[in-house]
């Protein structure tokens, strides 16, 4: 027999085999509730969003505009961002606990797979939830905006095709983004509810007033944080038609970051979290 | 310190196994074992050998440090020190080789209950990889799950949670089983058939480790057992051997239980004598039995009670447990 180091044993894999992801991706899938609420924030939402406009519209075109007008086009990606983030997080931090509060993570380290391939096994299982319901929503939101928007009657210009896919990536990120710190800390943590409250303080409360008040000696500070960040690569058309990108713009009253700037905070909170949940999950007793 | 039953110096394997000695002839092999949570050593410088191909029962009351010496096995907590193997292959630094072979069962076993059993053995043979995927059928019908498979873990009863437990063993074709208390919740049938399953799985030539606090159902499932308590192993061996060093009984019947607990006792000629309501349980001491039955007939008719009957029997291992226990508790 060998002595043993004491440390955590050799893995065989980090990379989690393909029907490790689609058994993580069943797990999250057979669980109604959060299927219920994450079709309601991404597809149902930007549905009953523009089925609103256009009763309203049907019944007096003169005083409301079209259900695709370029306004519309911002307004419901706005409420896609900030809804999609908030169930992004909800589901980051299922898959980060639910083995454990399940009882199935014990279960899973008796089988002697390597504890970090079954944390990145919850990445794209949990993506391949989220990011095809929410380019669903969004696509509802191009087709109506391409099909049925009259720039006359809104004052202004409907985004081009390129703009209209730029939003769609931009909303995409933001919601990758979401998933992975939800991810991340509720594997930290070991529970659900905690972590998703402060996630949406976060992205509710702080980000916008850290986004729009400068607080003295604590810019850089306020550089760091995501939502921030992510309110800077914001595309014109999410933006009402303005952009708020390097340069600034209406409602961001802190200087702009230079872009690579803003790229290194928005992959440092992707693969920073991602390495404490990482790190929580390979060194939790089960 | 650990202290291994001079009585049963070793586990002794089972015939046609290799001889001891050799690398990988047991199962579990422990040297030294220590988990401490911060002052409390729930696991205190373990020694333990589980031979293969046997049922072994590792037993001690609540609190003792079964589970923990368990999940320390199993790489679920990690140990302040000591040396341990699992089917030869050394733990934690090859975990993943040695676990590919293990089945395990620990605390009560829990699930997704919004998935059903087949879709929860699924994720863990997704997990195991390999064939387990093809395992899941033979292990749901040996464990005769089959016709609730396909329904919600969350409607199953304790005793079908034990045995979808003892389903995700089996994914691994295992070698060897470690099994923490897998008899709890389970009815009288439960139980029997839980041990049907065991036996069936050690006489295919695999181990069962098997932890527990029913005694009686130790003793009917397996062939050795090692006691723990206060995270020591205080006796490891064979259970007929055990049981056996703690000496055979004579239960006797007779008109004054009390009287002739009395006359026995001066001068002693027993090892222990336990009073019960038609008469007296009687453990003898070493030599021979019936002289000693003799002379127990004999004494009682000197002091004027009636013996109704004489009925020698043997030490359990619930007996030499608590004879073990007892001992313990007057040596501190």
């Amino acid at each position: 027999m060998t002595q043993h180091s004491l440390t955590a044993g050799r893995a065989l894999s980090w990379l989690p085999p393909v029907p490790l992801i689609g058994a993580k991706f069943l797990d999250l899938r057979k669980r109604t509730v959060l299927m219920i609420v994450t079709v309601a924030f991404t597809v149902a939402l930007p549905v009953i969003f523009y089925g609103i406009r256009l009763l309203f519209h049907l019944s007096d075109p003169a005083r409301y505009a079209p259900a695709g007008a370029p306004n519309a086009f911002a307004t419901a990606g706005t409420l896609m961002d900030e809804f999609g983030f908030i169930v992004a997080v909800a589901l980051g931090a299922t898959a980060g606990t639910a083995d454990l509060t399940d009882g199935m993570f014990r279960h899973l380290v008796i089988t002697g797979r390597s504890r970090l391939a079954l944390y990145l096994a919850r990445i794209p299982a949990g993506l391949s939830v989220l990011l095809p319901l929410a380019a669903v929503g969004f696509t509802v939101s191009c087709l109506v905006t391409a099909f049925l928007s009259s720039p006359h009657a809104a004052g202004a210009v409907p985004p081009s095709p390129g703009a209209m896919a730029g939003a769609g990536l931009w909303l995409e990120l933001d919601l990758v983004i979401a998933f992975t710190v939800g991810l991340g800390l509720g594997s930290l943590m070991g529970q659900r509810t905690v972590p998703v409250i402060l996630l949406i303080v976060l992205e509710i409360i702080l980000t916008p007033a850290l986004a729009t008040h400068v607080l003295p000696y604590f810019l850089d500070g306020q550089r760091l944080v995501v939502g921030v960040a992510m309110d800077q690569l914001k595309p014109a058309a999410l933006a009402g038609g303005t952009r708020i990108g390097p340069g600034g713009g209406p409602g961001l009253q802190i200087p702009p970051m230079p872009t690579w700037a803003m790229i290194t905070v928005i992959i440092g909170w992707i693969l920073g979290w991602s390495a404490i949940g990482a790190w929580k999950m390979t060194t939790r007793d089960a | 310190m650990t202290t291994i039953d001079e009585t049963s110096p070793s586990p002794h394997p089972r015939a046609g196994q290799p001889a001891s000695g050799q690398d990988g002839d047991w199962a579990v092999e422990v040297h030294g074992l220590t988990k401490r949570f911060g002052a409390r050593a729930a696991v205190d410088n373990v020694d333990l050998l589980v031979p293969r191909g046997s049922a072994f029962g590792y037993l001690g009351p609540n609190g003792a440090g079964k589970t923990t010496l368990i999940r320390v096995l199993l790489g679920l907590t990690r140990a302040d020190s000591g040396t341990m193997s699992l089917l030869g292959v050394p733990v934690p630094a090859q975990r993943g080789r040695a676990l590919a072979r293990v089945g395990a069962i620990v605390d009560e076993p829990r699930f997704h209950g919004h998935l059903t059993g087949r879709q929860n053995l699924k994720i863990l043979a997704a997990a195991r990889g390999g064939d387990a995927g093809q395992q899941i059928g033979p292990a749901l019908d040996r464990t005769r799950l089959t016709q609730r498979a396909d329904d919600k873990v969350s409607a199953y009863s304790m005793g079908m949670r034990q045995r979808l437990g003892l389903a995700a063993c089996l994914l691994a074709d295992p070698q060897l089983l470690i099994l923490d208390e897998p008899m709890n919740g389970l009815d009288p049938a439960g139980m029997h058939e839980m041990r049907d399953m065991l036996r069936g799985l050690v006489d295919e030539g695999r181990t069962v480790v098997l932890s527990s606090h029913l005694l009686d159902e130790v003793e009917r499932t397996c062939d050795q057992v090692a006691i723990v308590d206060h995270g020591q192993v205080i006796r490891q061996g064979p259970i007929s051997e055990l049981t056996g060093a703690a000496g055979a009984a004579v239960e006797v019947q007779c008109s004054d239980p009390p009287g002739a607990a009395r006359a026995l006792g001066q001068p002693a000629i027993a090892s222990g004598i336990t009073v019960t309501e038609v008469g007296l349980t009687v453990t003898l001491a070493a030599g021979s039995a019936r002289e000693q039955a003799a002379e127990i007939n004999r004494r009682l008719v000197a002091a004027g009670i009636s013996v109704y009957g004489l009925r020698p029997t043997h030490a359990r291992l619930e007996d030499w447990f608590l004879s073990v226990t007892s001992r313990l508790g007057e040596e501190q």
